[in-house]
């Protein structure tokens, strides 16, 4: 047995151990607080099985963000119940544990049909093109290039998120009082989060990194800041943080539009979303760019947004 | 194809810039879908004159990159999309200014119409899903318009839409890592050869997905609840629309991709599930209290007939049932436009949310209770309403052959049970004796914006000889 047999099985127990934890957890801060960690040790599964883009996507979104936004839905909770506690009647508990039960079955089952080794069709041929995408790292070809279609969608459904938590107003964020250390200890961590953010954008170019991690950063960097009163309210009704929050979105029909002119031949079809060779790699920094602030802004404000910032 | 991915690209930009400039958000949105109308009459004219075309976005080969497909059923799914949306768009227009949210209910709502149109255009398995995943959201954050009161069955909305992606979700997974592609083309190809546990497995789980997000019995406990706490618009865009996305994956799914044994045990569920839709959809919709839900009830019943259609079609190589299928998806939401529509203009003005507001309403709002009637009657499938051209394909072929005919039944009961619930609000509507006063005075203009749906819907009377060539019959 060697030694990286040993990790992962530890690996694997552990995450088993954390997952049952949170379910089982008494207290909902205790179990969002284990989520979190699960969160990190998933992201470390992730690079072992190799998937680096995963990783990062999970350690930031997965493990940071959802964690911060359940810890801020848990602060708006009613004050009534101070210490909210998980309830579930035995019988609803039941109906979870068959469905889970079936859908492991499920997954088990499968994992033993699908090939250990799947056969990546499209694996060569992405590789092939990799060359004409503008950048040299396939995933961020296949997100901003191949698929792009799907990455200006999954843009859109970020700011549904937005528009649809506007939507429901929830009751005043209880910020705690002006507290020394965190404010000295987020006036450090803001500017170190932030050159983070835009290496792990610059690095999407070439290796595992891009938009959503780099948005995420700036978030987290974002949200410290608002906690700590250092960063003044970011209301809906300003000009400017709408057309941030837009800018993703904007970025990638702007780009889509301007090749399409660029390429126009006519009788044939529009070129959507095929960037000119010469200029792909621009464009893709462009939209990565817009992007990176639009997912900051956009998770900064699902997570600290007061409701009188949201409303118009 | 240009003017198709013009009528998709339109409300997107009509609903970026009606978040950025708040104060014409409602213009803005108004005129993309009005253009995007334009566009769709003149995708469906190209595709008549000149044939199926597609285009891949990016202009990648085949597998790397999304297809979209226009055919004559995308064309006219594209024009039924953008009709409606533009209708609605028009009724709110002249109503929308009672509700508080005026402002976010049209980049909303135009949104909603571009991931719809996405969904028709596109071939791909993955793409898919983010248009799914795209209109379950949208749809939510719409019902969220009407305030806190509706804040319990938007969630229920959301969570229940997250765990159908996600089942959805996994059998692409499935599927992909079995064959390694996910364009419905080439997988159309590899799929059937090799039937194996695995891709039962997978379609099983994005047919229980899909069901979930479409209502489609037995996992539509969520819907009534939704459309009928929304505002009327939304209602009318959710119950029209909305469901529809998720019927259309799942009968491009069954009718490509399955086997033929395997499409053969599923038909016999989804026959099974309609009937089961038509009955107690039927059922609860005469037995509510409360008229949007006696609307959103209906729903849920008429997409039974949609199931029915969906089994027969996958049973029999007659295509007379697909043509129903398509044809009750038009009517149904056409009618469903103007029914909901009437209803929440009548709820607004009459009061109250019970079926007895409507007590003397052919007195007090007859336009809109006119369009309620009409689109009535295309529900119960009356001649010569669009409900009655799809009705009477699906009967058809049904007559000759007696093994068949306990779905001959099963719609019979169906139309009696929605001719019931139509005629209970009619007989009350003309019982003038002691009619309900209206609260505010009745405003003209957005009741006969909610007629027009409906005669839109006996229109098509007009052009069923047309309907029947475009989609093969």
């Amino acid at each position: 047995m060697s030694g990286d047999f040993w990790f992962d099985t530890i690996l694997g127990l552990v995450l088993l151990t954390l997952a049952l934890a949170t379910v089982r957890a008494q207290q909902l801060a205790a179990a969002v607080m284990i989520f979190v960690v699960f969160g990190l040790i998933l992201a470390v599964a992730w690079a072992r099985l190799g998937a680096a883009d995963l990783a990062l996507a999970e350690a930031a979104i997965g493990a940071g963000l959802t964690g911060a936004l359940l810890f801020s839905a848990l602060a708006r909770q009613a004050k009534a119940e101070s210490a909210p506690v998980s309830k579930s009647s035995s019988r609803s508990s039941w109906l979870v544990l068959l469905l889970s039960l079936m859908l492991t079955g499920i997954l088990c089952f499968s994992l033993w049909w699908v090939p250990l080794q799947p056969e990546h069709h499209l694996m060569p041929l992405a590789l092939e093109h990799l060359a004409n995408s503008g950048t040299e790292h396939p995933v961020t070809a296949v997100l901003l290039n191949f698929r792009a279609w799907d990455t200006l969608l999954e843009l859109i459904v970020l700011l549904l998120a937005l528009m649809g938590a506007r939507l429901v107003s929830s009751p005043m964020l209880q910020t705690p009082q002006r507290w020394p250390l965190a404010s000295q200890w987020s006036k450090r961590l803001a500017p170190l989060l932030i050159l983070v953010a835009f290496f792990v954008l610059w690095r999407g170019a070439t290796a595992p990194g891009g938009a959503f991690q780099a948005g995420a950063l700036l978030a987290a960097a974002a949200v410290v800041l608002r906690l700590n009163h250092q960063l003044p309210p970011l209301h809906w009704r300003y000009g400017w943080v709408r057309l941030i929050v837009l800018s993703g979105v904007l970025a990638f029909v702007v780009a889509g539009i301007a090749s399409a002119l660029l390429q126009y031949q006519p009788a044939l079809l529009i070129h959507w979303l095929e960037w000119p060779l010469w200029l792909a790699k621009p464009l893709i920094l462009f939209i990565e760019l817009c992007a990176t602030l639009a997912i900051g802004l956009t998770l900064t404000l699902l997570v600290v947004g007061e409701p009188e910032e949201l409303s118009s | 194809m240009n003017y198709a991915l013009a009528a998709v690209l339109l409300p997107l930009l009509a609903a970026l810039l009606a978040l950025g400039w708040r104060r014409y958000a409602a213009w803005v949105s108004w005129g993309g879908t009005i253009l995007s109308l334009l566009c769709a009459i003149v995708a469906l004219q190209q595709v008549l004159s000149d044939g199926p075309q597609q285009m891949l976005l990016g202009n990648w080969p085949t597998g790397l990159a999304i297809r979209w497909q226009l055919s004559e059923l995308t064309a006219l799914l594209l024009l039924l999309t953008t009709v409606i949306h533009s209708l609605v768009a028009s009724y709110s227009l002249t109503s929308l200014r009672r509700l508080q949210v005026a402002a976010d209910f049209w980049p909303l709502s135009s949104l909603l119409q571009m991931s719809l149109s996405a969904l028709w255009l596109s071939t791909d398995l993955f793409n898919w899903y983010v248009t799914l995943e795209l209109l379950g959201l949208v749809a939510v954050a719409m019902v969220t318009l009407s305030g806190n009161k509706s804040v319990a069955a938007a969630l229920r909305y959301l969570l229940l839409s997250l765990a159908g992606s996600l089942c959805y979700l996994l059998g692409v997974a499935l599927l992909y890592g079995q064959f390694g592609v996910l364009d419905v083309a080439e997988l159309a190809t590899r799929m059937p050869a090799s039937e194996s546990h695995m891709t039962t497995f997978a379609l099983v789980l994005m047919t229980a997905g899909l069901m979930l997000k479409g209502a489609l019995w037995p996992l539509h406990l969520w819907l009534p609840a939704a459309h009928a706490v929304a505002p009327a618009p939304v209602s009318a865009l959710l119950s029209a629309l909305v469901v529809k996305g998720p019927l259309f994956i799942l009968w491009m799914l069954w009718s490509q991709l399955a086997t033929v044994e395997l499409s053969h045990a599923a038909a016999g569920f989804f026959l099974f599930a309609g009937s089961m839709a038509l009955l107690t959809g039927g059922w609860s919709a005469l037995r509510t209290p409360y008229a949007k839900v006696m609307v959103a009830y209906s729903t849920v019943a008429q997409l039974g007939y949609a199931l029915l259609a969906i089994g027969l079609a996958l049973r029999s190589a007659d295509p007379a049932f697909q043509l129903a299928l398509w044809l009750f998806i038009i009517a149904h939401a056409l009618a469903k436009t103007s029914a909901f529509l009437a209803v929440g203009e009548m709820q607004h003005s009459l009061g109250g949310k019970r079926v007895q507001m409507l007590k003397g309403a052919s007195q007090t709002m007859p336009v809109a209770m006119f369009a309620l009637a009409v689109a009535g009657g295309s529900l119960i499938g009356l001649p010569p309403s669009g409900g009655f051209l799809a009705k009477w394909q699906l009967l058809l072929p049904l007559w000759p052959e007696w093994q068949l005919w306990l779905w001959l039944l099963v719609i019979f009961l169906g139309t009696l049970l929605s001719a019931a619930y139509v005629f209970r609000l009619v007989v009350l509507a003309f019982d003038r004796a002691d009619p309900v006063k209206p609260d505010f005075a009745p405003q003209l203009l957005p009741q006969w914006l909610a007629l027009v749906p409906a005669l839109l819907v006996w229109g098509l009377a007009f052009g069923s000889h047309s309907f029947v060539h475009w989609l093969g019959g």
